[in-house]
């Protein structure tokens, strides 16, 4: 017994010996400081990037642009460290607190403003240029600026627009080039798309929530978010008011145990009923697309904005994204930033665009993504109607004012949704809680 | 007084109301299993199909070529090994010493030992951190195992318990022979309290092979990553690829079957006794 425990310990002895129980080199040595960063690698600035992008898609992608970027000068060298995709902030968070950070970060573009404010990004502004502002979409520059200062350059973005089955329209005697423009339009189709057996209906037409959120909704009938930026809130108004009453209409429709079920196959991810053509319409996020071409050999499908409330209202559309930024303590900022530009640059952003099939924030990049080569055609499709779709599209970056305010609205939603409220008094109810919020954090 | 026929008719509910209990035990086990022999797209396809259309055993292989199995497994082992026979020696002869000897102020300092297991490990997260930065021994294993050598109040209450049960005469004329406490603590002691030992080392064994938390935070180099931080991979953003995950969760669950089924008997004593301790 002795002496088998002696051998366990004595080979973990050896065994950690060989790495984890070394402390300071070279792979530590950036974290510690870039000047002792700089010696081990021949006067080299070693720069640690941290990214959530480890998957077979995206890790070979980003790697490419780090060795191009280490090939193109040699006074730093980057390093990628793949963290867990959400846990990445929370490590970050713990690296910030104990001055050790790294000195590079993807981190989402919704909460820039807030980590600004609680001081945990290093501002970039005295490097930035209007040639490098004026790369990416207005909307995202903005959320990556606060009181004046750029903290951050966007990386990448998204958005949701409407998918329709084509097959399915043909099928329903509809135009499949023409989609519906507005609600009206979309609850037309929709009695047209639907199958119903009996009670239940075998093919859901067009349910809002399949897909899509209250929140995009909101969006889309208020053409603003309903929490501004100053303060003011805009729940407790008509055009919020006919969003919910025209989603529990179609609740009404489908029952709510069909949607349900629905609902949650999307939620569990494991089966996808817009592919399996039990729902014809929907409005998602549009990386779906890449679900889309990699799942299903020949579903015929279209793409088109989110229908208006009514014309005119237009059709507003949410995204969101990342941004490359320097947590607070990084230890050579300057060197960072030289290699966030160089990420947000237009050949590296148009190679990650045409790599990942991922809208990209550098907006030339984008619009040369259309005419890619690497897309298929209705790759190309999509991709423009993502790129069009970004004059429709707002950006909702936390408040500092209210920073956690949907934690506070969306109970009340999904009250509503859920029937346990009724719209009136839960908007009222919404209202008056989130201008209580704004008020205490005042 | 026995009614045979009786009792025959109760064993067999017995039985199927068991068979019942362990179909929902292990039906997410087959499910999984299903999922890493199917492909994405039958995946996405949906159906519940337990026998996958075809059987994809190339997920396997991929694991090991997406991500670096082979060193992640030796890293998580390392680990384990370390934290195990930290978490069962140390917490031993703490315990030993709160059971077996006097000194001045013993009950204040248990109850000090005891009072630590009131910190929720959340709050002292970040402090810790800020330690192990400042000591330099962030992206080590350090931070991942020193604390199994520092003694956790719980594993001390529990040997400590079993260490009380151990008789007084059996020390004492241990002692009339000439031993000293750490003979008696190694010869006499501890295997007296073997299934309490194996307890704490199975328990300490599935929390530090199962730890997410610990490895996510202070490793900052994936070469010194552990399997639990490189599933991750296949979890991205807006899509995961269940096949690569289910296949390697599978693989990282296997080492902890296999000790399941040699420790059996020690792992349903280490229930009870926790149970027991518990109620306590």
């Amino acid at each position: 017994m002795k002496k088998i425990f002696f051998l366990v310990f004595l080979s973990t002895v050896i065994l950690g010996a060989c790495g984890g129980f070394t402390t300071g080199d070279s792979d530590t040595s950036s974290d510690s400081g870039g000047s002792e960063g700089a010696e081990a690698q021949d006067e080299k600035i070693v720069l640690d990037f941290w990214t959530f992008w480890g998957s077979e898609q995206r890790r070979p992608v980003i790697d490419q642009i780090i060795t191009d970027f280490n090939e193109s000068q040699d006074e730093i060298e980057v390093r990628h460290t793949y963290t867990p995709w959400g846990d990445i902030w929370t490590k970050n968070l713990a690296a910030i607190a104990a001055g050790d950070p790294p000195d590079v970060i993807i981190n989402d573009i919704m909460t820039v403003k807030l980590r600004a404010e609680e001081g945990q990004i290093e501002p970039i502004t005295e490097y930035v240029d209007e040639e490098v502002t004026g790369r990416f979409y207005d909307q995202m520059m903005d959320a990556s600026t606060h009181e004046d200062e750029v903290y951050a350059l966007p990386f990448n973005t998204d958005t949701q627009i409407l998918f329709y089955n084509k097959d399915l329209f043909e099928e329903a005697g509809l135009d499949p080039e023409q989609p519906p423009e507005t609600w009206e339009e979309l609850d037309e189709y929709a009695g047209q798309l639907d199958v119903q057996e009996g009670d239940t209906y075998e093919r859901i037409g067009f349910y809002p929530l399949i897909g899509a959120g209250t929140d995009v909704w909101i969006l889309n009938a208020l053409g603003e978010n309903y929490l501004q930026e100053d303060g003011e809130v805009l729940v407790d108004t008509e055009p919020v008011h006919e969003a919910f009453n025209w989603i529990l209409d179609s609740q009404e429709k489908y029952g709510q145990s069909q949607i349900t079920s629905v609902n949650s196959q999307f939620e569990n991810a494991q089966q996808d009923p817009f592919m399996a053509g039990d729902v014809a319409m929907m409005v998602q996020n549009a990386n779906y697309y890449v679900q889309l071409r990699d799942f299903t050999e020949d579903l015929n499908f279209g793409v088109a904005p989110i229908p208006e409330r009514e014309p005119g209202n237009g059709n507003t559309s949410w995204g969101g994204g990342f941004v490359a930024e320097v947590p607070m303590g990084a230890s050579n900022p300057e060197a960072s930033y030289e290699f966030i530009e160089y990420l947000t640059n237009y050949d590296a952003q148009l190679y990650w665009a045409e790599q990942n099939f991922d809208l990209v924030a550098h907006e030339e990049a984008g619009v040369s993504a259309t005419e890619s080569g690497e897309f298929t055609d209705a790759g190309r499709e999509v991709y423009t109607q993502m790129i069009e779709n970004m004059d429709n599209t707002l950006l909702t970056p936390q408040p500092v004012i209210a920073p956690d305010y949907a934690g506070t609205a969306n109970p009340i939603f999904e009250s509503i949704v859920s029937g346990n409220t009724d719209v009136e008094s839960g908007l009222e109810n919404a209202q008056s809680e989130l201008e209580q919020l704004v008020e205490d954090n005042r | 007084m026995y009614n045979t026929k009786k009792m025959k008719f109760w064993k067999s509910v017995n039985l199927v109301l068991l068979l019942v209990g362990a179909l929902f035990m292990i039906a997410p086990l087959f499910w999984m299993v299903s999922i890493s022999l199917k492909s994405l797209e039958e995946i996405y396809q949906g159906g519940f199909n337990f026998i996958p259309e075809n059987i994809q055993f190339s997920n396997y292989a991929a694991v090991f070529e997406i991500i670096p199995f082979f060193t992640y497994f030796v890293n998580t082992s390392m680990i384990t090994v370390l934290v195990v026979l930290g978490n069962v020696f140390v917490n031993a002869f703490i315990a030993y010493g709160f059971a077996k000897i006097q000194f001045k102020g013993r009950e204040t300092l248990f109850i000090i030992v005891l009072s630590t297991m009131m910190l929720p490990g959340f709050i002292t997260l970040i402090p810790q951190y800020v330690i192990y930065a400042n000591l330099g021994l962030v992206n080590t294993y350090y931070p991942l195992v020193l604390p199994a050598f520092l003694g956790s109040a719980f594993n001390i209450f529990l040997l400590r318990q079993f260490f009380k049960g151990v008789p007084n005469s059996m020390i004492e004329a241990a002692k009339m022979e000439g031993a000293n406490h750490f003979y008696i603590f190694f010869k006499i002691a501890l295997p007296m309290v073997k299934p309490a030992l194996f307890t704490v080392a199975i328990f300490s064994f599935n929390g530090v092979w199962n730890d997410f938390l610990g490895p996510l935070l202070y490793l900052n180099d994936e070469s010194l990553y552990t399997l639990q931080l490189g599933l991750q991979v296949f979890k991205e953003q807006s899509s995961t690829q269940w096949h690569y995950l289910m296949a390697g969760s599978l693989m990282v669950l296997f080492p902890v079957i296999v000790l399941f089924f040699i420790f059996q008997k020690y792992f349903i004593t280490g229930s009870n006794i926790l149970g027991q301790t518990e109620e306590k």
